[in-house]
């Protein structure tokens, strides 16, 4: 008993000098500003008040992204006097990467872009809810819905379902109502200035938790506790992997037919293009419903999900699916994203597309 | 209860505390319940299959026993194998007979009713029927006794550690350890920490960590050569690593509660021959297989055309264990073919283990011929992997096609560089094995380099624990 109680107890030792060598390292590598891939990797597993607050304390960092997607910043008059059709997005880095290519293909078309990080379908339908005063008529509105995305129409904050890279920025949840609509619950913060300005004012501060608390399917002490551990490179690791676990399990809940986190997505994503696509037509604006696929089998299938009732209303849609098979490798970078060939493609069917509707 | 989630380590936990403070008779029953309560984590449901399985194979056992008429003894046999193999029938291979039934009808112009039978395959059914078919088969042919306590013999089909993927243990090694008092020491406490860790790594880091490369490869619709070459490279690993690493940690959960589960693989990767793999891969059921299916259909005692064919309808049939599907009927004729080849070629048994063939002048050739045979075993996990006979015959025809246009692009994601460093711990962690012949070898370490070897295993955990976890993948078998 006695030597296996050394053997812990030097295991334990060793471990403690491990983590402190690690620790020294990642010091002297980012003073050195060698922030490499695996500083970062050590980083990823930072708590998000830890990662946010390191974001605050530092805004040059490399990937800082306090700043991106908050729905204040969204809502701007950008384009009011183009002379043609505004392509008006509401979507995410893989709408923006195929709009963008289309505009190098035709450099006079006028482009508006509202994006965030991954942006879920909430974040985009509620941008252009609330962007409507800022369309004209015969603009071109795209609806971006990213398969990878619709488990964070339960969240209101990137911070609480993307754990390694926590964008702050925040959007409301919609729910079924049982007469057909859709009721939105707005979160209390809506820009960084708001974030910032939390820590000053820990009664907004706690009353922002317990909404997320109540609120947000993916908020978790696992993620937000207990930050002063982050010290440790060794705690960090751990966390991410609780982390990262407690996110792909709520991910996989949400999307899950029953249960207690279940969330009716279908229903919600079905009427909010119904209802995108009824308030762009009010407006004399042209509705386009991009579905992004990623590479990801488990995602939702965004064609059987929302196929049916695209075509059923005839609203006009650009479904990845369709044109490139997500299951080939071949069709994505490293990072995820569609390679510049198959963006080239979805540009050149979102031009027909945009010419067609707007020669009507 | 996934053993590489949080709530198995509380619920195991639980179980230690409990087992500490009981007597023996106590603690059979109450890991009895355990495992009960472990399995009904999964489905409780299918709790009902075990206990069948258990009900019946105690009585047919003590019936056998009692019973001095031959013909007899052989009615009770067929009972006990009629109630696990049509479990198995049932609901592990009814739809796929079914369905091929259906598309042969199709074949000759018929168009049938689709037969859908929506049949759920519960968790762990291969290996527990297996374990418990050894059991009368053993009283049948005299070799064991039958237990009297109805509930060592059901803690011995249970059991939670092995019960869901194995080693399928034989009743000649578990039902004595579950029967009489075990010893809890610190040495076992500590070896089975040892095994825990080792079989999570190779779970976590490694299999968890190379298997996003191999699911773009496999689900992609045109490979490439090279990506195919390399996704089963990896897959080859990741089974491996998946297997042995459930098996380590079922061995080492086991040990620290007093238990000796069997070995179930020997550093197949550095077999030479597929006789030799065989004898280091899935030894559990290699031999079940050996005992209980290639003896029982005569062995090599017919001949060498007798032998041939027994070897063949051996592996099919431990080909189709794994699964109803067309891929493990010809994953089972590869394997056949390959020892019936050997045989045909070498002729004789070679003994074959660790600790053998270690002279130096021979390493060279050795880890050349290592190398060569890695790849024939490759092309069986590609017929083992496939996802549809299609694939296969593509697969096949795009590495015919060596050096074509095309051929060498590679877009096949890089696994992480934890799962690359586990790699090298996994190859540095079998050779010591394989080069001292001692499983146990980091027992002769100063006790200062042992606990740091420990430490930098678990920090290399820690490091490759970010990967997304899933289900292992013999759990499907």
């Amino acid at each position: 008993m006695r030597q296996q109680i050394r053997v812990i107890g030097l295991t334990v030792a060793f471990l403690i000098l491990i983590d402190l060598t690690v620790m020294a390292i990642l010091t002297v590598a980012q003073a050195q500003g060698k922030a490499g891939s695996l500083v970062r990797y050590f980083e990823y597993g930072r708590s998000v008040p830890g990662k946010l607050k390191a974001w605050q304390d530092n805004p040059g960092t490399r990937g800082n992204l306090f700043d991106v997607g908050w729905p204040v910043d969204q809502i701007d008059d950008t384009l009011l006097e183009a002379e043609a059709p505004v392509v008006r997005v509401y979507g995410m880095s893989f709408v923006a990467n195929i709009t963008r290519t289309a505009k190098g293909l035709r450099e006079d078309l006028p482009l508006d872009l509202h994006t965030g990080p991954g942006a879920p379908p909430n974040f985009t339908y509620s941008v252009f809810l609330d962007d409507a005063a800022q369309r004209r008529a015969g603009d071109v509105a795209v609806l971006g819905i990213l398969s990878s995305s619709v488990p964070a129409m339960a969240a209101m904050s990137n911070r609480t379902w993307v754990f390694e890279q926590p964008s702050p920025y925040t959007y409301p949840i919609f729910r079924p109502l049982p007469d057909g609509g859709l009721t939105r619950v707005d979160p209390i913060i809506n820009s960084a200035d708001e974030e910032r300005s939390l820590a000053a004012d820990p009664v907004r501060a706690a009353a922002w938790r317990a909404q997320l608390r109540r609120e947000d399917v993916f908020y978790s002490p696992k993620t937000f506790g207990v930050a002063w551990l982050d010290a440790s490179p060794f705690v960090r690791l751990v966390r991410r992997s609780l982390g990262t676990g407690h996110v792909d399990a709520r991910k996989a809940a949400v999307i899950a037919p029953s249960g207690r986190h279940a969330f009716a997505y279908t229903t919600v994503l079905r009427r909010m293009v119904t209802e995108f696509a009824a308030q762009a037509r009010a407006q004399d604006q042209h509705p386009v419903v991009f579905l992004i696929q990623t590479r990801d089998p488990m995602d939702v299938d965004l064609l059987e999900a929302l196929g049916p009732t695209l075509v059923g209303q005839e609203i006009p849609y650009l479904a990845t699916a369709e044109h490139v098979d997500p299951r080939d490798a071949a069709a994505f970078i490293p990072d995820g994203h569609y390679t510049p060939e198959k963006d080239r493609r979805f540009a050149e069917i979102f031009l027909a597309l945009y010419d067609m509707l707007t020669a009507e | 209860m996934l053993f590489t989630e949080l709530n198995f380590w509380i619920f195991f936990a639980v179980v230690s505390v409990l087992y500490v403070l009981l007597p023996h008779k106590a603690q059979n029953r109450m890991l009895l319940v355990a495992s009960y309560v472990f399995y009904g984590a999964w489905d409780w449901r299918f709790l009902s299959l075990i206990l069948l399985s258990t009900v019946a194979d105690y009585f047919v056992g003590f019936a056998m026993a009692r019973e001095n008429v031959q013909a007899r003894r052989k009615r009770l046999l067929w009972i006990s194998l009629a109630v696990n193999l049509g479990m198995l029938g049932i609901f592990k291979y009814l739809g796929f007979f079914a369905d091929s039934f259906t598309d042969l009808m199709g074949l000759f112009g018929y168009t049938p009713d689709p037969i859908t039978l929506a049949i759920v395959l519960p968790v762990g059914i291969s290996f527990y029927t297996f374990q418990t078919l050894s059991y009368t088969i053993d009283i049948y042919r005299r070799n064991l006794e039958p237990t009297r306590d109805f509930f060592d013999f059901a803690l011995f089909v249970a059991f939670f550690p092995q019960l869901v993927a194995g080693p399928i243990e034989r009743a000649s090694n578990l039902l004595p350890n579950i029967s009489a008092p075990r010893t809890l020491s610190w040495e076992a406490l500590g070896r089975g920490g040892v095994l825990c860790l080792t079989g999570l790594i190779k779970k976590i880091v490694i299999a968890d960590g190379v298997a996003p490369s191999v699911n773009a490869i496999y689900a992609s619709p045109d490979p490439s050569g090279l990506d195919i070459i390399f996704a089963t490279w990896l897959f080859a690993i990741q089974i491996y690593c998946d297997f042995s690493g459930y098996t380590d940690i079922a061995r080492g959960v086991a040990k620290m509660l007093g238990f000796r589960l069997m070995r179930n693989f020997a550093q197949p990767y550095f077999a030479i021959d597929p006789q030799e793999f065989w004898r280091r891969w899935h030894i559990s059921l290699s031999t079940w297989l050996r005992d209980y299916l290639y003896i029982s259909l005569g062995g090599n005692r017919g001949g060498r055309t007798a032998t041939y064919r027994n070897l063949m309808l051996t592996m099919v049939l431990g080909g189709i264990w794994h699964g109803a599907a067309w891929n493990f009927v010809l994953w089972g004729i590869y394997q056949g073919g390959l020892l019936a080849a050997h045989r045909a070629v070498t002729g004789a048994h070679k003994r074959v283990g660790e600790g053998v063939r270690r002279g130096r002048a021979h390493w060279l050739g050795r880890a050349l011929m290592i190398v060569l045979f890695f790849q024939v075993i490759c092309y069986g996990w590609l017929l083992f992997r496939a996802q549809s006979f299609d694939q296969i015959v593509d697969f096949t025809g795009t590495l015919i096609a060596f050096g074509a246009d095309g051929f060498w692009q590679s877009v096949i994601p890089a696994p992480p560089r934890a799962a690359i460093l586990g790699l090298i711990w996994l190859l540095l962690w079998d050779l010591a094995i394989e080069l001292r012949g001692n499983v146990r070898f980091y027992l002769a370490f100063p006790l200062p380099v042992r606990s740091a070897v420990y430490a930098v295993m678990i920090y290399l955990l820690a490091f490759g624990s970010t990967t997304e976890t899933s289900a292992f993948i013999y759990f499907q078998f």
